[in-house]
């Protein structure tokens, strides 16, 4: 009993890891850029959610305006911090610092506006119980499990059967092959960008709806979606989402046979040989 | 030219004598991070104490002043911020909390004579971690010892046991383990979280597989989550904890049904609670009493000191609290070492209410 209810928590945290690393990826993979202020965007979409919850804007509704807000400031963060750097010629180094420093500026900001405080949604139907069989879940695991893995089909979807998909793709490949047949990169960077920041609202949206809103929660699981991220192999979208669920799954589990002191360390320790043995990751990216 | 001059001059060295007769002290809290909530807190207290102080024409004539420095509860920010304070402003006072940052200052207060006041961190290495770092409230073995006897007095002899990964969380389980075993209880599991995490779900499943009478907890931040977390598994077995269960969310929260808790006896009388809501529009919460009550004592130890015409320094400040011993703030606060002994409360959350069980002398 257990060993399955670890199982499935795991499964839970993992579908939302899984989303924050394939936003990630999508980005990084296009615009080749450690965007750190992504973890600032998925705190501060779980916030505007949380103000238009407590507004009365109906959940699903706070969720669409979260997402589109996201996407906004992901969009502007692209178009008018790192495309300016870009054109001063700055290195990928000074881009890594100026996204360090917005997150930092959204952090406090996030801290000054709405405290540092943890805040709960106040949607008592998010944290009622349903059991399955011996398994106990929130609804708002289920829903995180079902929004997160429809998040992963459709980015699949669109990556590889819509033409703005294969145009991202054609401008990771080689942006500047991709110039020459009139693709505009910067312009599709910041559309990636946008939607990467559309998609990690949703876990940032559904993680403090099951455990609460902090200023500085984001980091945390973008560290363990970037190692999702080069694990599963850089531009494998398949291979970020399985491999941000093995982590989860893996932490839960190892409890079964040791403290949980241990599980981090040793969970990451299992992914270092595996990168030893494999250092493209476990997909290759296409 | 020359007049204006001079009676620039004036007005310079008039400012100079005026910021002369203030008194400034520092404090080191978390104002932001996982801890904010709990530093904000204190540094209202200060802030109230100081207030009232210098409304009611300062100590001696003395205004007081604090300078508000922000470590997010981190260490290496403390020392920082330690250094920055001694030595660029030269005070000889600093207000501390949280185990963590208080243990890594301690040897430089040593080291500088300046006087630490600590009025919210509890692990045990605080008693001695320096002869400069004066706590305003006992140790977690006090509190656990109290807790851990209370428990297995009442019939709960297998306990499991929560604790945070931190100095605090460290010293807590510690205690729990040695008080409980010594009172004649049994500890059958214990799981660590983060300090700032909020998913309990893995360790409080962990916890109870190994079928407790109680969990006893040693987290001191997001005690609500691990509430709501405990009462989404469906089982029923008491939670125990300390002081930190003194958390208004908690409280108010019907998942937090039937939790025990030790308690320093922390009295406001009405007045004052809303002479405090009036000013800072928030109730005065447990740390913000415990740092009202340290900022009170900090004053009488300053009023001694000046009356017998010695200098403002860390040592002298320290001396006069440990000569004059005996505080009557909220709650009687009596200092027969660095660490002050304060009475303890049993008691339960119940119907939304943190009610007493029993008076623990």
């Amino acid at each position: 009993m257990l060993a399955l209810q670890l199982l499935v928590n795991g499964l839970v945290t993992g579908c939302a890891l899984g989303v924050v690393a394939i936003s990630f990826g999508l980005i990084y993979a296009t615009t080749k850029l450690f965007h750190v202020a992504h973890a600032g965007v998925y705190t501060l979409s779980g916030y505007l959610a949380w103000s238009l919850v407590g507004h009365g804007v109906p959940a699903i509704g706070a969720m669409v305006v979260a997402m589109a807000a996201a996407a906004l400031l992901g969009g502007l963060i692209q178009g008018v911090l790192y495309a300016e750097l870009e054109r001063r010629r700055a290195t990928h180094l000074v881009v890594l610092i100026a996204s360090l420093g917005t997150l930092a500026v959204m952090q406090n900001i996030i801290a000054a506006v709405y405290t540092p405080n943890i805040l709960q949604f106040p949607l008592p139907w998010s944290s009622r119980m349903v059991s399955l069989g011996a398994v106990r879940l929130t609804w708002t695991q289920i829903l995180t499990v079902v929004l997160c893995l429809s998040a992963f089909a459709g980015i699949m979807w669109f990556s590889h059967r819509t033409i703005l998909g294969k145009q991202i793709r054609a401008v990771a490949s080689n942006p500047f092959l991709a110039e020459i047949t009139r693709l505009r990169p910067q312009r599709i960077y910041v559309t990636v960008v946008a939607i990467g920041s559309a998609v990690v609202a949703l876990p940032g949206i559904l993680v403090p709806l099951d455990l609460g809103l902090q200023p500085y929660s984001g980091i945390t699981p973008l560290l363990t979606a970037t190692i999702a991220m080069i694990a599963g192999g850089i531009g494998s979208i398949g291979g970020s989402f399985l491999v941000a669920v093995g982590i989860a799954v893996l932490q839960n589990m190892s409890l079964l046979i040791m403290p949980g002191e241990w599980s981090i360390g040793v969970t990451f320790g299992i992914f270092i040989i595996f990168m030893l043995f494999r250092p493209t990751g476990l997909f290759k990216g296409r | 030219m020359i007049r204006i001059v001079v009676a620039l001059l004036v007005v310079c060295l008039g400012s100079a004598a005026r910021a002369d007769d203030t008194v400034t002290f520092g404090a080191i809290l978390p104002l932001t991070g996982p801890g904010g909530l709990i530093g904000t807190q204190q540094k209202l207290g200060i802030q109230f104490a100081m207030d009232r102080i210098n409304a009611a024409g300062g100590v001696r004539g003395h205004k007081i002043a604090v300078i508000f420095e922000d470590n997010q509860a981190k260490p290496d920010q403390s020392i920082l911020s330690f250094n920055k304070l001694v030595d660029l402003q030269h005070l000889p006072m600093i207000f501390t909390s949280f185990s963590g940052p208080s243990l890594a200052m301690a040897p430089l207060a040593t080291r500088k004579h300046i006087l630490l006041i600590n009025a919210g961190a509890q692990a045990d290495a605080l008693a001695k971690a320096s002869p400069y770092l004066l706590n305003t409230l006992p140790t977690l073995g006090d509190e656990a010892g109290i807790l851990t006897h209370w428990l297995a007095k009442s019939g709960k002899t297998k306990a499991a046991i929560l604790f945070e990964n931190s100095a605090a969380g460290i010293s807590g389980r510690d205690n729990y383990i040695t008080t409980y075993t010594a009172a004649g209880g049994t500890v059958v599991a214990q799981e660590p979280s983060q300090f700032g995490q909020t998913d309990f779900r893995p360790a409080l499943l962990k916890l109870a597989d190994s079928h407790p009478d109680v969990m006893m907890v040693s987290i001191t931040a997001a005690v609500q989550q691990m509430a709501q977390q405990f009462a989404q598994l469906g089982v029923k077995f008491q939670v125990a904890g300390t002081t930190f269960f003194q958390d208004p969310a908690l409280i108010a929260d019907p998942a937090a049904e039937g939790f025990v808790h030790t308690q320093l006896q922390s009295k406001v009388a009405p007045e004052l609670a809303a002479e405090f809501k009036t000013n800072y529009h928030a109730e005065m919460e447990f740390f913000v009493r415990q740092y009202y009550t340290a900022s009170n004592i900090l004053f009488v130890a300053l009023d001694k000191v000046l009356a017998e015409g010695k200098p403002v320094t860390g040592e002298n400040l320290r001396d006069a609290i440990l000569t004059i011993k005996k505080f009557d703030g909220l709650v009687p606060v009596v200092f027969n070492s660095n660490t002050a002994t304060v009475p303890f409360d049993i008691r339960i959350i119940h119907d939304k209410q943190d009610q007493l069980l029993e008076e623990m002398k």
